[in-house]
This record gives structure tokens, sequence and C-alpha cells, in this order.
């Protein structure tokens, strides 16, 4: 009651005053100039000052310890059955620094921001927030400590507009609740994107924003909340070049700001560039822990892999040259997501798809097996065809294994029986279908649970009771089973530890050898050049070079995907 | 079962009952199960519907005496639920591939109303009875197929929801029977014979000789009078179409696809399921089902009343669906379950309208125990 009354005095003297909040934070910003930063207005809502500014980290919201330290873990454990996920982690995010958190997939990166955003509890050790040991309940516990997470998949309502989401939960409304009050929500949502350096029209529906604006309105979102320290997970994963320099350089203003940024990143080079400690995770347990400028993106690395890089990379085997090829694509593309691609692949050969997240490798994939309208013309072993479902290209002996196991790859809820047959039933119908030899059903899994090494006690359980890697074995031998002679592989080993990873490449690479064509496509570039004969980057949905083979064992090649994938490169023709 | 359990967790609540709890609360924080414990919840979830069947039987018996166990009563319950069990078992398996179909009560009225009709119609052109009557069986087999297949239609071609394609059914279905019969009844021509298809069936007694008083005597299962029951063909259509619908969801290609879609249907499409010709056949067995019990419901009153026909059996098959643990989200369903849970209607009904509680208390009563029935069995799936 008494947060509302005063909520209310404020409006009364706003509407008396005649104009809005913006110009008012502004005002009062500049008259306080070179005392704490955060301003607390009436509502709770902290208004940094303009950028630019000196900063101090500030004494409101999260009670700061003396040394800063706004959020740390202390020896924080995490064990689900059979898997210790986190093991004995202690760090501390201090106030004014940006804190990158690497590791390998499955390293326990996620994990740790789940437990420090409240939404998984340790099962050993503790989270201090300012200094004192906190139990979080959930999300909105730490929300109210100040403590806010910008997930990977954003979390905005598409059905209400960027001001309404912005202020979520603490909506500026008219007395006693009766309404809300629309001007001033937009006025406030658009002081504080303004703040963050985007212009988003308040006023515009969440769902036609992009994935960049939509990140910016979630970040506005935790502000909104009085938000001290920001986690993100993966923030930049999906952003493109531009968008990411704008996020990076937003990451910068709110440190000096007095805030504390966490974010995961799998990009080394934005975490050297903008890092003012990173900390590397590796299986669970904490590794090193840099200061800026340490740390290159080498050192990084080898902290993260712990062994010389590309020791997980089996030998590659020699593709036929003279073969003909096993698929070929000539000027083929998805509808209206990529064109023009032309690229053959001959039996026992492996080409790499790399490029940028929505540079049109899924979308290309998905059209060859027919889950998208495609473009162009398409050869299967020497004859044109084009496939109405990947029940079409199977039999063709095209199989398409996608990057999304959970999604789609798999059916998490059925059983790894059910999951193993499921793109070759035919085979084990009897009568008609009536029937399902559940027999052969069960000695073809029990057949590739060996030769795969999968750890799967009981095939008869659902298939979401194994680790990642284990259904990743299941989702690329359910197509095996079916007895392709190309094979597309998206993203192999998305989610999976390091063990079952090289597992996974050895199987990849032996089954190369014995003359399946095989395209990998992969946003890991050590990944793409370990494995594959040679690899084609795509740009925009259109090929934008190729490194043969010799070209992949250059030091440099790495560094040239890079470019080609981002643009950067004009020698295209040179190198193709 | 509620003994046993307090049992068993009594038995949990030892020297290790802390980590015991923390062990479940890790393994309820990422829906993981906690294997070989008993868990009131678990047990619930799977076997709740056979509890609740049981509890609802000793309830009918201490309340009615045990004349409520008898023969006579159980298949007077069945047969006159037979035709809504025949929508039930087919609505099972169209919600195992997380669609619905709400339409079901006036395929069954419009399907009769076709099916009467068109045997009047050939019995007028000098058709003998038997074969006017085979005449109103096909028509009403192929007009509920056919709206069965329309409904597949709009949902796999036409892309519209379900429960929208349905509901339009709903209401155009029941409509056009209502326009052919201006909201009449359509009475059969038949005399006898397809009345018989409702009310004959295979007698469970035979004749054993002759009593003292002259009359004839009989033994096996016979009713109140004495005379032999009659296990009627709608009876046996029910169990036979449940016994097959069971096998084909658990054992056969289609079932094993149905799961595949209801679960996750993009899943589905990228294993290279047919989809979109699972889900039409669904529809389609759904409608030929509707088809079936239109001929049992129409047969057994010799006429068709095309504003009453039918009416809310969608309400009565979903909520039978339900509280047999089939999930609402798709992916998962038993038909046994199914079975079941039109058995406890028909004992709740028939408690009810015993205790003289009054037609217009039963649907409070009823809803009630749908949303306990959801609630109960919750868990991960519903």
């Amino acid at each position: 009651m008494g947060a509302r009354s005063r909520k209310v005095a404020r409006i009364r003297t706003e509407a008396a005053a005649g104009r809005p909040e913006i110009d008012r934070i502004t005002d009062l910003s500049a008259g306080f100039a070179g005392v704490p930063v955060v301003f607390r207005t009436v509502t709770g809502v902290p208004q940094p000052n303009p950028p630019g500014r000196a900063a101090v980290p500030a004494p409101a919201g999260v009670a700061a310890a003396s040394s800063g330290v706004l959020l740390a873990a202390r020896g924080v454990t995490v064990e689900y059955p059979g898997v210790r996920a986190l093991d004995n982690v202690s760090v501390e995010f201090r106030a004014g620094e940006i804190h990158a958190v690497v590791g390998e997939n499955g390293a326990g990166k996620s994990t740790l921001m789940k437990v420090l955003s409240g939404l998984v509890r340790p099962t050993t050790g503790s989270v201090e927030v300012g200094g004192r040991r906190t139990q979080f309940t959930g999300p909105s516990d730490a929300i109210r400590a100040g403590v806010a997470m910008v997930h990977q998949e954003l979390n905005l309502v598409p059905a209400l507009d960027v001001a309404e989401n912005v202020l979520l939960g603490r909506e500026e409304v008219m007395a006693f609740g009766f309404a809300i009050r629309r001007g001033a929500q937009r006025a406030r949502a658009k002081a504080l994107l303004a703040m963050l350096g985007a212009e988003i029209d308040p006023a515009r529906s969440a769902e036609d924003l992009s994935i960049a604006e939509a990140q910016f309105v979630e970040i506005a979102k935790c502000l909104a909340s009085d938000a001290r320290v920001l986690i993100f997970d993966e923030p930049t994963a999906v952003l493109g070049e531009r968008e990411t320099t704008r996020l990076l350089a937003l990451f910068r203003r709110l440190r000096d700001e007095g805030r504390a940024i966490v974010f995961i990143s799998h990009h080394l080079d934005e975490v050297v560039a903008v890092a003012d400690r990173t900390t590397v995770l590796r299986d669970g347990k904490l590794v090193q822990e840099f200061a800026r400028g340490v740390a290159d993106e080498d050192a990084l690395a080898a902290a993260m892999v712990g062994r010389e890089l590309g020791s997980i990379y089996p030998e590659k085997g020699v593709a036929v040259a003279d073969a003909a090829p096993a698929i070929e694509l000539v000027g083929f593309g998805a509808a209206s997501r990529s064109r023009g691609i032309s690229l053959a692949v001959r039996p026992g050969e492996i080409v790499g798809l790399a490029g940028l997240v929505g540079s049109g490798r899924t979308e290309t994939a998905e059209a060859i097996v027919g889950l998208r309208r495609s473009t162009g013309s398409l050869r299967v072993r020497g004859r044109d065809v084009r496939f109405s479902s990947p029940a079409a290209a199977r039999a063709a002996g095209v199989a398409y294994v996608s990057e999304d196991r959970k999604g789609r790859g798999l059916h998490v809820t059925m059983s790894s029986v059910e999951n193993m047959t499921m793109p070759s039933l035919d085979r084990y119908s009897r009568l008609g279908g009536i029937t399902i030899d559940a027999r052969s059903e069960r000695a073809t899994t029990d057949c590739w649970i060996r030769d795969f090494a999968i750890r799967c006690a009981r095939p008869e359980l659902p298939i979401s009771s194994l680790s990642g890697g284990n259904q990743q074995k299941f989702a690329l031998a359910r197509w095996l089973e079916a007895g392709p002679r190309v094979l597309i592989v998206d993203e192999p080993t998305r989610g999976v530890d390091v063990g079952a990873k090289g597992e996974i490449y050895r199987i990849i690479a032996d089954l190369a050898r014995r003359g399946l064509a095989c395209i990998v496509i992969s946003s890991e570039l050590p990944e793409v050049i370990g494995l594959s004969h040679r690899v084609i980057v795509l740009r925009g949905g259109e090929v934008a070079g190729e490194l043969p083979r010799e070209r992949l064992l250059r030091e440099d090649c790495e560094e040239r995907i890079v470019r080609l994938a981002s643009g950067l490169s004009e020698e295209k023709e040179r190198d193709a | 079962m509620s003994e046993s359990s307090k049992d068993r967790s009594g038995a949990g609540a030892s020297a290790d009952a802390v980590t015991a709890t923390d062990a479940a609360r890790g393994a309820r924080n990422q829906g993981a199960s906690a294997h070989g414990r008993f868990e009131l919840g678990r047990f619930l979830e799977r076997w709740g519907v056979l509890v609740a069947f049981f509890l609802l039987l000793g309830a009918s018996t201490w309340a009615e005496g045990f004349d409520f166990l008898s023969f006579e009563n159980f298949r007077t319950m069945l047969n006159s639920n037979s035709a809504v069990g025949i929508l039930a078992i087919g609505m099972t398996l169209v919600i195992v591939s997380s669609g619905i179909d709400l339409s079901v009560g006036s395929m069954v009225v419009l399907s009769a109303a076709f099916g009467v009709t068109a045997m009047n119609w050939v019995a007028e052109r000098g058709q003998s009875e038997l074969n006017s009557v085979l005449v109103a069986v096909a028509v009403m087999l192929l007009t509920g197929l056919f709206a069965g297949m329309l409904n597949g239609a709009l949902v796999v071609v036409g892309r519209l929801a379900p429960f929208i394609a349905t509901l339009g059914g709903l209401a155009a279905y029941r409509s056009i029977a209502l326009a052919i019969a201006e909201a009449g009844e359509i009475r059969s021509s038949s005399a006898t014979l397809f009345a018989k298809i409702g009310r004959s069936g295979i007698p469970l007694g035979w004749e054993s000789g002759v009593d003292a008083d002259g009359n004839l005597a009989y033994a096996g299962l016979l009713n109140a009078g004495g005379k032999p029951l009659t296990l009627t063909w709608a009876i046996i259509a029910f169990i036979a179409i449940a016994f097959i619908a069971q096998w084909f969801l658990s054992m056969s290609r289609f079932g094993r696809q149905l799961v595949a879609v209801g679960a996750n249907e993009t899943a589905a499409r990228y294993a290279g399921v047919p989809v979109g010709w699972v889900r039409f056949r669904v529809y389609a067995i759904m409608g030929m089902l509707a088809g079936v019990a239109g001929a049992f419901v129409s047969a057994r009153g010799n006429s068709v009343s095309t504003s009453g026909t039918g009416l809310n059996y969608e309400l009565d098959a979903i909520a039978a669906v339900v509280i047999g643990g089939t999930s609402l989200r798709g992916g998962f369903g038993r038909v046994w379950g199914t079975v079941i849970g039109v058995l406890i209607l028909a004992m709740m009904t028939n408690i009810l309208t015993i205790s003289k509680v009054s037609v217009y208390w039963q649907g409070a009563v009823k809803g009630a125990v749908i949303v306990l029935a959801v609630l109960v069995q919750r868990g991960r799936r519903a």
C-alpha cells in the first residue's frame, strides 16, 4: 500500500510539472555529476548517468562488500544422477567488471549460470549476494536480490508491445490499479532503451523485433528490475557482427555504471577483447581464472581443452578422387533462405559446411531431404531427384541428422528402441504393419549400443534418461540403420561432452572410410577443419568460398573461414 | 493400496531420511524419476484409474447391496454405454495423436439419419427387409467414414487446428441431420430386423429342461426373471474394438507412428514418419467408429431423433479418455484405461440415479470426478 501511494504521489507531481519523466532523469543526473551514479527514483528504478560520464561503483541496490563482490559462488557442486555437472566451483563477480565464463560444451557453464540465477539449487555449496549467504528458491528470488539473467532463448511475450514487456510485472498503474498508464509506461521504456543506446519504438509489438532488438528489450527489462548483476548465456551466438559490436559496447557501458556483467561465450576473440576477468571451466571444475590481458585466445583454448588441440580428430581417409559424386547440388537452394549452391560430394569424402548462424546451412540441408521447398537441381548417385519428405530421401539413401536433438532429432519421451527404429520402421513391420518385430528391433538396438559404445543400460526407458553424448550417438545410429549412401550431420557434437565428441568424430571418419559421402555442418571451426576433407563456407545463403584440403592444413585457415563467413574477404576468387 | 504405501514410506523414514528426501528433490528438479522407490504420486499416475474403479465398485456395492455386482446390472450398464465406449476408443487414438474430435456426437446422428433414411428409401422401392437393413448399415459406416475423412482433410490439408476443424463438424453434421428430418424423428421402416442389431446378441444361458410347473428352465447367466442374459452385439463390438485398438496402439506401426506424431510432430517429420497420412487415418477411423456407434444407437431405438441422438457424446467420450489416463497433450495413451473410464462414468450415473440424486446434480458430480482424475494423474504427462 505504501509503495502504491508513493507512486501515485509521484504521478501527481509529474502531472503538475507537466513534463515527461525522461527530462527529469537527465536533469537529475546532470545536476549530480560526479557523485554515485545510480539514482533511485521513487519506484526504485536505477537511473544511471548518460554514457561517457565517470562512474563509481554504487552503494545502492545490492549491498556491495568492500571488495566490490556483488555475487559469488562458494564451493558450488551440482550433482545429477550419474553426473557431477559442477564440482566445488568458487567464483566472485565484482561490481564494475565484465566477467566471461568459457569452457567446452558440457563444461558446466550453463549449470553455473543457472545456480547463480536461482534456477538450480546447488547440491552443496552456496551463493552469496553482497557478501551474504543466500538461498534462491527460484529466479524471482534472484531478481529481487538484483541478479537477472538474459537467457539464450529470449523470454518476451509476443502479444505485448515493447514497453509492456520491459515493465512486465512492474507496470505504471493509475490509482488502485484501475488501468495501466500507457503513456508513462512508454516514456519509461523509451528512457531505459535509450540508456542502452537502442532506438526501439516502445509501441512496437514484441513479435516484430529482430533477435538483436529483442535482446536489448530483454536487457532493458533487467534494468527495470534494478538488476546489479546481469548474466548472459551466449548472448552473441545469434547476433550478427554489427550487433555484437553494439552489445559489447553496451557491456562496457553497463560495467562503467558499476554493474557486474557475467557472460558465457564460445567466441574467444570477444572474450579477450571485452572481459576484465575470465573463468575457464572444464568438466565441471574451475580450471583457471585469468585477469584482463593475461591470456590470449590460444591460452584460453588450451585451458578449456586441457590438452593438445586436434588430438581428438581422427585421421582423414583418402577421398576416392575419381569416383562419381554421391550427391551433387547444382544451383541448389532452400526457398528464400539460400540459393545458387553448387557442390558435389564423392563417396568417402567429408565436406564441411561452415558459416554463421543464419547463413542458410541448416535450411539447405533440410531442403535437400525434402523438409523445405527447394530450388535448383539435386542429383543423387547420378539421378535427378527432388525429395518430398525425409522418407523419400531415406529411400534414395540420403539421411539428415538434425542439429536440434531434443526438438527434432529424437523423440525424448519415447524409448531408445523406439527412437532407434523410427526412420526405418518399415523394415521391422510385419503383416503390413499390423505388428512390429520387437525382438529384431531390440537386437538392432543392442547391436548399435555395442558398436558405438553407447551407455544405455535399459533401452526400453525413455531416451531422455541418457546423456547428451549418448543421445547423439542414437540420433546418428538411427539414420545409419536406414542404410544411407549420403549422410548430412548438422552440429554433430552440440551439447556433447568431450569424450563422446572424440568418439563421434571417429565414427564419422570411419563411415567415410567405408564409402559414405558426408556433409558436416558445424559452427565449431576446429571441428569443421579437423574433420573435413574440404570446407565450404556459406554467407547469406550463398557460397562465400571453399577451402580445399591443402588449405585446411595452413595455420590461418580458421581465420580465413571467419573472414569468408562474415564477408571480410575480398580474395574469394583467388582462393576458390 | 494406501496402507501398503504407508508401510513403505514408513520404512523409508529411518536414519537416512534426510538424504533420501534430498535425493528425491534433486531427481524432481531435473524431471527424472527415482527408480525403485515407491511413490504414491507415481503409483496413482499409472494405476489411479484402476484404484478409482475399485473404490467406486466398493462404494456402489456398499450403497446398493450385492445386487449391484450382478452380471445383469453390468450387462445393462455396458449395453447402454457401448456407443459412447466405441467413440471413446476412437477418441483415445485421436488424442494420442495430440488431436481432438469434437464432432463425434454429430457424426453419430448424421450417419444414423442417413442410414435410416436410405433404408426407408430402399424399402419403399420394394427391397426386402434384409436388403434394406444391409443398405442402412453400409450407409452409416460410409457416412461416418466420409465425415471423418473430411475432418482429417481439414486438419491435414487445410492445416486447421483439430479443435477448430471438428468444432465446425460438431455444428455442421448435426445441422444436416436436423435439416433432412426437419428436426424431427426418423422412424425405421424395418419391423424387427433392424432393431435386432440393437437388442439381440449371444445368449449367455441355455435351456436345461423343464421345471416343476412345466415351464422351461435355464442354466448359465440368467437375469432376475430366470431367463438367459444376452450379450448384445453392441457390447461385443465395444469389447472387440477395444482389443483391436489396444493392439494397434501398442503393437502396430500405425500405433507407433501415432505416438510419435502426438509426442512431437516435428521430430516425427524429421524421422520420415508420414505425419499427414497418420493424422488423416486417425480421423477417418474415428469417423467410421462414429458410424458404428450410430448404427447401434439407432437400432436400439429403431429410430433416430435428430435433435437428441448422440447429443453430448463427444463430452462423455473425451471424459472417459481423460479419466483413463490418456494425456490430452498427446504422445501417450491407453485404450484399456479408456474402457475403465467408460465403466467409471457408467457406474457413477448408475449409482447417482439409484441414490435418487437429481439428474441436474449428476453433471456437477461427473465434472468433479473428471477434474479429480486429471489432477491425480497429472504428473509429467497430462
